[in-house]
């Protein structure tokens, strides 16, 4: 028995996801070959003893890749759960107060213990970034939402209110100029050993792709998860955590990348619908390969010196967002 | 006699009133009198007192200047900000709070009613507000021609105050120094001003604002065409490893939230900077964040103190 090759979507859309991983590979080599320091492929494997050749690979380039589509990855997954949980599609972690409430536990523990350790100080970043959007899903709750704009704005707002404490507690330390660096999302100083916890939020990644369908599920409100026996309560706060933990362990590593959970999803969704389980994998090879686009850019248009890729993807991201959103407007 | 009484006391209020006109002309004549002479500051001239026994300062080289110069009590009024040690008595209660090192406080400077506001560095586009409530000089130092302003600066301070002798004597040392600093640094090799915080690096080179370490003190650069940049240029290690500096001076942007130079000695300490000859040779000068990055290096005892850390840093390797 044959089975034609096209008749399942679901088959025939991983089929599709071949060409996109080629891409993001061939950007990875791209990523690898691009830096300050005397690197070349020919050099790795030519007949000689350069050990320092290898060296900048392992110690400076791989990281940095890998930290790039980590990172832009999980953001982008991250962003597809809020969407799905909070059931609108203008939501990621920096329109929730997530972002920011993850930024203020990190300065926090910064001033009180400077010498936590990275790993202790990403908690204490993951436990505020969930009590800030904790606040944020309090505040959905008991607002009556007449327009679908009305949800990122009451996020921006909370985000707001979280980011001016910051700032005031960074201005009387003397902070301010730290907090930039922490807000503004740059992988110069990746190396290896210092962007290890990204690997973290992956993880978190990989068990909320296992729950995609039940995500999908309580996308559909409240009352049919419950028809279904599921625990929406339970499924939310598990998204939740989720979203936390990949923005903690990616404020603490580059700092933010803003509108990547945004406009990533929004495109899938427009190429594929809102089936979660199908879209999850595009819209992580779509994080992923939209970020290193990005640093590239950042590390070339200015080189030797950079551009920090917070700033890049605040000029392009803001253009497709733009884009996205009139678009959508124009379809409705 | 009813009369005269009466008149009498019509007439009292009156001499009274008269007595008060005369007294505030008096006053009034007096303040006119005062000596003031007309300096010139950064945007521009000002009447200025001299010798004013309130005044105001927003500028932390200022008051490291007027410390050295042993006037520093005549200051009523003083920035809220960290003060770095020879400078931290001006956190003591009995000086007033007017603003922050950026923004005055007006309505505070207004009462205080000082005969003499000075600004400069993040406080100098506030000249021309401050000066509606009383005279006020703008002693910014450019970064084209640091020590020519530091020079021009001391000597006003001087000249107000009344203490240029003392002023010209500092001022040789500080000459001294430099030309001093200037020959011991010309053989040392080449340098690269890097500023550290929250973990990111910028490059700073000839021209900007730490760019005195090449342009003054004759440390070669190790990097020629870096653009003038107030916040410097993002780097990376490999930058670092790549430039390969005999030196590599370190700003620390962090030092309030540890001890100086800690946070950056531990961002620094990887795989490619350990392979640069700064590291290997042990120059990787952590330079007091304070004077450096408040008072930019403009006092007369930040001055002192950054020739002498260089010196010595140089001196210590000359040695071996």
């Amino acid at each position: 028995m044959l089975i034609h090759p096209g008749s399942n979507p679901l088959t025939s859309s991983y089929r599709l996801l071949l060409l996109p991983t080629i891409f993001l590979l061939a950007l990875s080599l791209i990523s690898i070959s691009i830096g300050v320091g005397d690197f070349s492929f020919s050099h790795l494997w030519a007949d000689n003893d350069d050990a320092d050749v290898w060296q900048l690979l392992v110690i400076s380039r791989l990281p940095r890749t890998l930290a790039l589509i980590l990172s832009g990855m999980t953001l982008a997954v991250a962003g597809l759960i809020m969407q799905m949980l909070v059931r609108n599609r203008f939501v990621e972690p920096s329109t929730a107060g997530t972002i920011e409430s993850a930024t203020l536990g990190i300065l926090l523990v910064t001033l009180i213990a400077p010498d936590t350790p990275v790993f202790i100080k990403m908690l204490v970043a993951g436990a505020f970034s969930m009590m800030g959007t904790l606040v944020f899903m309090a505040l959905l709750s008991r607002v009556p939402l007449r327009s679908p704009y009305l949800v990122p704005l009451i996020g921006l707002v909370l985000g707001g209110v979280v980011l001016a404490c910051t700032t005031f507690v960074a201005y009387r330390f003397d902070l301010v100029q730290s907090l930039h660096a922490w807000t503004i999302g740059d992988f110069s100083g990746v190396l290896q050993g210092r962007y290890e916890l990204l690997w973290i939020g992956l993880l978190l990644a990989l068990l909320a792709c296992f729950a995609a369908d039940r995500f999908t599920v309580a996308g559909m409100g409240e009352a049919f998860t419950t028809n279904l026996g599921l625990n929406h309560r339970a499924l939310t706060l598990f998204g939740l955590l989720v979203v936390s933990g990949i923005s903690a362990t990616v404020v603490i590593t580059s700092g933010n990348i803003p509108f990547l959970g945004l406009i990533v999803p929004n495109i899938v969704s427009l190429l594929f619908g809102d089936n979660m389980r199908q879209s999850i994998p595009w819209v992580a090879l779509l994080g992923g390969t939209f970020v290193l686009l990005c640093d590239i850019i950042g590390r070339l248009i200015y080189y030797p010196y950079e551009i920090p890729i917070g700033t890049v993807v605040g000029v392009i991201g803001s253009i497709l967002f733009l884009t996205i959103l009139f678009g959508r407007r124009n379809r409705a | 006699m009813n009369q005269t009484a009466r008149s009498f006391r019509s007439t009292l209020p009156r001499f009274r009133q008269s007595l008060l006109v005369l007294l505030s002309l008096s006053t009034l004549s007096f303040a006119s009198h005062a000596e003031t002479i007309s300096v010139q500051h950064a945007q521009g001239t000002a009447q200025v007192p001299i010798k004013p026994a309130k005044v105001v300062v927003f500028d932390l080289a200022t008051l490291d200047t007027l410390r050295t110069l042993n006037i520093a009590d005549v200051v009523i009024g003083v920035p809220e900000t960290p003060y770095p040690k020879h400078l931290s008595h001006f956190q003591e209660a009995s000086y007033t709070r007017v603003g922050s090192l950026f923004e005055p406080n007006y309505e505070v400077v207004n009462q205080l009613k000082p005969e003499l506001v000075i600004v400069g560095g993040r406080s100098g586009p506030k000249q021309p507000d401050l000066a509606k409530l009383a005279p006020t000089i703008d002693l910014t130092v450019n970064q084209e021609n640091p020590v020519s302003n530091v020079d021009s600066n001391v000597r006003l301070l001087g000249k107000i105050f009344d203490k240029e002798a003392a002023a010209e004597a500092e001022l040789k040392k500080m000459h001294d120094a430099i030309a001093a600093l200037k020959q011991k640094a010309s053989g040392a090799g080449t340098g690269l001003i890097v500023l550290t915080t929250g973990g990111k690096m910028s490059a700073y080179g000839p021209g900007s604002r730490f760019g005195i370490i090449h342009d003054v003190f004759g440390f070669k650069p190790a990097v020629t065409d870096l653009k003038e940049s107030n916040h410097g240029q993002a780097i990376s290690f490999e930058f670092i490893l790549k430039t390969n500096p005999d030196w590599i001076f370190v700003v620390d942007r962090d030092v309030a939230i540890g001890s100086e130079g800690q946070s950056a000695a531990k961002l620094l300490d990887n795989a490619l900077v350990r392979k640069t000859n700064a590291w290997k040779k042990q120059q990787v000068v952590y330079l007091d964040s304070f004077n450096w990055y408040l008072l930019a290096s403009a006092g007369l005892t930040a001055m002192q103190e950054n020739i002498q850390q260089l010196s010595d840093a140089v001196s210590a390797h000359q040695h071996h």
